[in-house]
């Protein structure tokens, strides 16, 4: 669906942000693509989404490359969720979907009130002005309209920030169903909770170079130090140990009357994020 | 057998082509027309109408009960000291005085009249010292009443009464001030908007031709102006004349609201809020407005003055006011190239402000 090889990009002179970006996207797959800002995150998913021009090295979408593609074509098989809610304030949700989804094919839209019904959008709030909605209702209606046009590829900006708990699950499962469907996902996110959840794949970029790239599981595994902690009762006394996993085999190693918590200590995606860039995701 | 083959794929090509062009034609009118919809509704919703409309009320009102009012008033009282009677021949508009210091203390009072003095049998002009031409004036128009069985035999060019000639100036003065107003800060109210709300990036990844969320735009705001010029000359000059002036009126009014709203639109663009565009727009109108009217309206002839554009554009819009098309193909090739680039520029800014960093 998606190939980077050798990508590129300055802005100006001396300014150059991405060093040689190579990663594949496959049909179906959630990629995630993960950085501190300022990394190239940004500028690579506005040369993906088309909006800045001017890369170097080669970008294919829908197997052509980007620079050669007729970009109306282009725009009418993605969907863009991006970071903050972009609405028309004075609109109500039913008027700013009916406005973004009229630049569509008609035979490709959703139902608006479907799409809405999907994400929980209160009904109360369908005809009142966007000024009106607070950020997950926005966040809602931003989400409905990168869904609308039913995109082949989807790019989705930090999807559950300004979401409560509940919401970010709701929009964790909308992104499970819609990869189900057969929908490729690119997701841009710092949190690590949704990319270990949700994606096939990470990336890691830093300083506009990819410096990891694989599943969340094998980058944690390829790390894990294999050790388990161990918290249990002995003799009226609370303590803990660390052993090797595979003293495990024989059974608890040493003498108690009570365990009570079994921690593995593999390390969290956050933790192989510090470990390869040496730098934090804020 | 394979001549036949490559002209009939050939046909296929030429068919899938038209078809495409077609569809695309097609639905760039359709996205054309949302975005027609929309900037409307967003207008609407800012009571960018209504402030057009209160526009033309007041200036309606100011034309109506104020400036031609004003304009009828006379110039300067004159005042006449002739103890012997030795102007025999003064005119009804002078007001006579009985004594030297009356005189004196009328002056004293009403500034910009002008006494005259002929208790010595010559006429002595007595006035406060303004400007040298305007005092010229004053005296001359004083001492004419002396002699008010002289009739001026003005060559009276046109049909228009000094009414009419007074109504049609200002409402040009004011219509060309309007879209110089509301073309630029009008797009810039409604851009500033849609960049504080992020949209203008939503449509950085919509499938519609960039260029038409420009034209939707100059579009909006030419049809405005092209209303708010018609009511005004309506309102102001009356029906009948309007009939014979208006298309030459709107054929001006097209040219100087595309300028101005592109314009607007480019510095809204390139500007960060709506502070910094009032500062431009300030410094455009003392430029546009200020040197314009000066040489239009005013002896002023500033050496510059033919290569400003608007200077051309206003005139253009005066000689439509008083019946004069303007003909000259030059004014025409260089208001359209001139728009053309300006399009041209704007469509440039606007593609770098969508791939801005959020």
């Amino acid at each position: 669906m998606i190939e980077a090889k050798n990508l590129t990009f300055s802005y100006g002179k001396g300014k150059q942000v991405l060093h040689g970006l190579n990663f594949t996207v496959e049909d179906g797959e959630i990629f995630g693509f993960l950085g501190p800002n300022g990394s190239g995150k940004s500028t690579t998913q506005k040369i993906l989404t088309g909006i800045l021009k001017g890369h170097g090295g080669r970008v294919s979408l829908f197997e052509q490359d980007i620079s050669m593609a007729h970009m109306q074509d282009f725009f009418q098989k993605i969907g863009v969720l991006f970071e903050f809610p972009y609405l028309y304030a004075n609109l109500s949700a039913v008027d700013n979907l009916k406005y973004f989804s009229s630049f569509y094919p008609t035979e490709q839209l959703r139902d608006i009130g479907e799409v809405l019904e999907k994400l929980e959008f209160k009904p109360d709030f369908l005809k009142k002005p966007v000024s009106s909605y607070s950020k997950g209702m926005r966040q809602r209606v931003s989400m409905a309209r990168a869904l609308i046009s039913n995109p082949k590829l989807l790019f989705l900006d930090e999807p559950t920030s300004g979401l409560d708990p509940t919401g970010a699950v709701l929009f964790r499962k909308i992104i499970e169903e819609e990869r189900k469907k057969g929908t490729t996902i690119f997701l841009t996110t710092h949190n690590m909770l949704d990319a270990d959840l949700l994606c096939d794949r990470v990336a890691f970029i830093t300083n506009g170079g990819i410096v990891a790239l694989d599943t969340p599981k094998r980058l944690k595994e390829k790390n894990n130090n294999h050790r388990i902690r161990i918290n249990y009762l002995y003799q009226g006394k609370r303590e803990e140990k660390t052993i090797e996993t595979p003293e495990l085999k024989r059974g608890i190693p040493f003498l108690h009357d009570e365990i009570i918590s079994i921690h593995s200590e593999e390390p969290t995606l956050e933790d192989m994020f510090i470990q390869y860039t040496g730098r934090g995701l804020s | 057998m394979w001549k036949n083959n490559e002209e009939s794929n050939n046909y296929a090509c030429m068919n899938r082509c038209l078809t495409r062009n077609t569809s695309e034609t097609q639905s760039s009118w359709k996205n054309f027309c949302s975005l027609l919809k929309k900037d409307c509704q967003v207008m609407i919703a800012g009571k960018f109408f209504l402030v057009a409309f209160g526009s033309l009320l007041l200036y309606t009102m100011f034309i109506n009960f104020g400036y031609i009012n004003f304009m009828n008033d006379k110039l300067y009282n004159v005042y006449l000291y002739d103890p012997q009677d030795t102007q025999t021949e003064s005119s009804e508009l002078l007001y006579s005085v009985d004594s030297l210091e009356e005189l004196n203390n009328i002056l004293a009072t009403d500034t910009s009249g002008v006494g005259i003095d002929a208790s010595s049998g010559t006429p002595n002009i007595i006035l406060y010292f303004g400007s040298e031409k305007a005092d010229n004036h004053r005296a001359d128009y004083a001492l004419s009443l002396l002699h008010s069985d002289i009739r001026y035999t003005a060559k009276t060019v046109g049909t228009n009464t000094m009414e009419l000639k007074q109504r049609k100036e200002i409402s040009c003065e004011l219509l060309f001030i309007e879209i110089v107003a509301v073309g630029f800060l009008g797009v810039a109210s409604v851009l500033f908007k849609e960049k504080q709300m992020g949209v203008i990036r939503v449509h950085a990844v919509l499938p519609f031709k960039r260029s038409l969320f420009i034209l939707s735009k100059i579009v909006v705001f030419l049809l405005s102006d092209l209303i708010f010029a018609t009511l005004m000359t309506v309102f102001n000059v009356g029906f009948p004349d309007t009939i014979y002036i208006l298309p030459a009126i709107l054929v001006q009014t097209t040219i100087l609201s595309l300028i101005m709203a592109l314009m607007g639109f480019g510095c809204t663009m390139l500007l960060n809020d709506f502070k910094q565009f009032s500062l431009a727009y300030l410094i455009i109108a003392i430029f546009v407005t200020t040197p314009v009217f000066l040489s239009a309206n005013t002896s002023i002839k500033i050496a510059w003055i033919d290569w400003n554009p608007f200077y051309q554009v206003y005139m253009g819009l005066k000689n439509a006011y008083f019946g004069i098309s303007t003909t000259n193909p030059i004014y025409y090739v260089f208001s359209v190239c001139g728009i053309a680039v300006l399009f041209m520029i704007v469509e440039i800014i606007f593609h770098k402000e969508m791939g801005k960093e959020d």
